[in-house]
């Protein structure tokens, strides 16, 4: 047996993850433990790797891993460490602080001559051109936002609009039971249609300004739901700001559409997901961009009533902003797992209360 | 059976299990790797491995059962795939043939009045039955499913062990030694879901770079065939490992791919391909097709090396 207590070296590993938010449960730990009593953690470096691969479960994670294990077993050998040894680590630390003190004395620092600041023109900056630079867009960091992409997908297919509208192929029991009753003899099954998903889903996104740190983790959210829900039309504009007269067919708004060609294509079962930030990510409360707003709802109220917006601010943010107003008109709700599960429970038609 | 075997059970067997592999599987696992199969197998979770498509993960499932003379069984996953498909299948459609034809058909075959006879067990059901031994389950590409494939698996794999086979009305089945399960992923469509990967071991397999040439050594040992002379193998060795380290490829080769191309250097011609013309590394590789699988990789090779 090792000279440390594992098993609470376990426990405070364990602690410490859950407060980083691993998700660890009570099993997992009781789990450990029996591996424990088992002889999978008799020395440092075995727990190490038992209970890394118990309770990792991505790479993201291994470096919180790494990071609080260092963290406790540094603090226990520094505790236990015979004495012995204390010279030697502490002429390591002395040659290692020498040669820190060289490493930054060598260079002389230069001391540059403070020129005043001179009057210039600002930069001009090109237009973006209308492709997405590789580097920027395509590199998947999933793992870190606070609804993953499973989620989405999830999420999406509970939105539905269900019509017996397939295929017949579905055994009616029932109906079949009642029919041979009736006739007093087998014939043949009924069939039914099969329940298809008719749901059109139309995405109004807000692109650039306010709304850059999001576009990667809004990419995801129009992927999802293009791609990996049941959705049987989903439709995707966008704008920037406020949605005017013309929305953008194309993430980086060059292909104008009229706002009344959009409508033209919805009715009254299109559900309408609105995603930008009101203006709380700078917490600006501008009247007109409010007036456009409820110029635009006004708007597609005619059409439908299935609307939602989803703010990716925290919704601390948005006190003082336009947010908060916009907020009033329409349900508006924070870009996180409980935040699209209630929007698409508003887009279902179930009003929050 | 292999007595010498890293992997451990608690349990003492003297012969292999008539569903257990036959032939022995060459496969070198590192310690870390030895150590979370034992894990799994001690603690009965789950065994989660991750890593690049050809570098061993669906094969270390039967070099487990090869050697320690366990039953394997086998469940590959699809798009459509449902969790009650690994216990069991039920035919109603064929016992309500049978019904109808039971005067045309001739007799002595299936009764419809049996119920049993109509069901047929999956995978998980089938490692559920094993008497004397626990066996070993192999869920291979479990990120193809459905989203809610992993959670339905959930409630299988755990205490109290049983599931019920709902239109044959028999007794419940309830594992009498619990199955050790492997999972493979490499995450193509989807992530897994929390609660899952909360239970499972987690490994990730990575390309074993150091261990090509003792791969190449027991996997042609255990074919029982002569291997390629050992200069070829050093001289493929490092053009492989070239390949993979300086390009930017789209889908690295894996083990696999490694071990076919050796075999294509060493017997596709009446002559093995001479180890010196390979080991010049201006030349191109031959047989590249069984390296490359997408044509941006092919002609991003060709390019670097024509330069």
């Amino acid at each position: 047996m090792s000279e440390f207590d594992l098993k609470a070296i376990a426990q405070d590993l364990f602690n410490n993850l859950r407060s980083k938010d691993c998700e660890l449960g009570v099993g997992e730990l009781l789990a450990a433990m029996e591996a424990i009593d088992g002889g999978f953690g008799n020395s440092l470096p075995e727990l190490e790797i038992t209970l890394r691969l118990l309770w990792i479960h991505s790479q993201v994670e291994y470096g919180q891993f790494q990071l609080s294990w260092e963290n406790i077993t540094s603090r226990l050998i520094t505790e236990s460490e015979p004495k012995s040894s204390q010279p030697d680590r502490l002429s390591q630390l002395e040659q290692a602080e020498d040669d820190h003190r060289q490493e930054s004395f060598s260079p002389p620092i230069k001391q540059e001559p403070e020129t005043p600041p001179q009057l210039e023109a600002l930069p001009v900056r090109a237009p973006r051109a209308p492709f997405a630079p590789v580097e920027s867009e395509n590199i998947s960091f999933q793992t870190s936002f606070p609804l993953t992409r499973r989620c989405m997908a999830y999420a999406w297919r509970s939105l539905r609009f269900t019509v017996a509208d397939g295929k017949q192929d579905v055994l009616d029991v029932a109906a079949t039971v009642d029919r041979t009753a009736k006739q007093g003899f087998f014939l043949s099954p009924v069939y039914k249609r099969r329940l298809v998903n008719r749901a059109h889903l139309l995405l109004l996104i807000d692109r650039k300004g306010s709304m850059m740190p999001f576009h990667r983790f809004i990419k995801d959210l129009v992927d999802t739901a293009q791609s990996e829900s049941k959705i049987q039309k989903v439709d995707v504009y966008y704008f920037h700001n406020v949605p005017a007269t013309s929305v953008y067919r194309d993430p980086y708004l060059t292909e104008p559409i009229a706002i009344s060609d959009v409508m033209a294509g919805c009715d009254s079962d299109t559900k309408i997901l609105i995603v930008s930030d009101a203006g709380a990510a700078r917490g600006f409360r501008q009247m007109e961009r409010i007036q456009s707003t409820i110029k635009f709802l006004f708007l597609i109220k005619q059409s439908t009533n299935l609307i939602a917006w989803l703010n990716p601010m925290p919704q601390e943010r948005w006190v003082g902003s336009s947010a908060k107003i916009v907020a009033n008109l329409l349900p508006m709700l924070p870009m996180d797992r409980d935040g699209l599960s209630l929007a698409i429970d508003v887009l279902q038609g179930k009003f929050l209360t | 059976m292999n007595p010498n075997t890293k992997y451990k059970l608690d349990l003492k067997l003297s012969n292999p299990h008539a569903d257990a592999p036959k032939h022995p599987e060459p496969y070198i696992a590192n310690d870390e790797l030895i150590k979370a199969v034992n894990l799994a197998i001690f603690l009965r979770r789950p065994l989660l491995l991750e890593g690049e498509a050809g570098c061993g993960k669906t094969r270390l499932a039967s070099a487990i059962a090869y050697d320690l003379g366990l039953p394997l069984y086998r469940w590959d996953i699809r798009s459509d795939t449902k969790a009650q498909e690994g216990l069991y299948r039920y035919d109603a459609i064929l016992r309500l043939h049978d019904v109808q034809t039971k005067e045309a058909a001739q007799a002595g075959k299936r009764n419809p009045s049996d119920a049993t006879k109509y069901r047929e067990f999956g995978a998980l059901g089938k490692s559920f039955l094993v008497a004397d031994r626990p066996a070993v389950v192999l869920i291979d590409e479990i990120d193809k499913a459905d989203v809610d494939f992993a959670n339905d698996l959930l409630g299988v794999l755990d205490e109290p062990w049983t599931f019920e086979v709902r239109e044959t009305q028999e007794a419940p089945i309830t594992a009498k030694h619990k199955p050790i399960v492997i999972v493979t992923t490499n995450k193509e469509k989807s992530n897994l879901p929390a609660p899952f990967l909360r239970r499972c071991i987690y490994y990730f397999v990575e390309f074993p770079k150091d261990k090509l040439k003792e791969i190449v050594e027991i996997h042609y040992q255990v074919k029982k065939e002569k291997a390629p002379a050992a200069n070829l193998v050093d001289a493929a060795i490092v053009r492989f490992t070239a390949i993979r380290d300086a390009q930017n490829l789209f889908k690295p080769p894996g083990t696999s791919e490694f071990l076919d191309w050796l075999n294509a250097l060493h017997k596709f011609d009446a002559q093995p391909y001479s180890a010196n013309e390979l080991a010049k590394p201006e030349h191109l590789i031959p047989y590249r097709e069984l390296l490359f699988k997408i044509r941006q990789d092919w002609q991003r090779y060709a390019a670097s090396q024509g330069s």
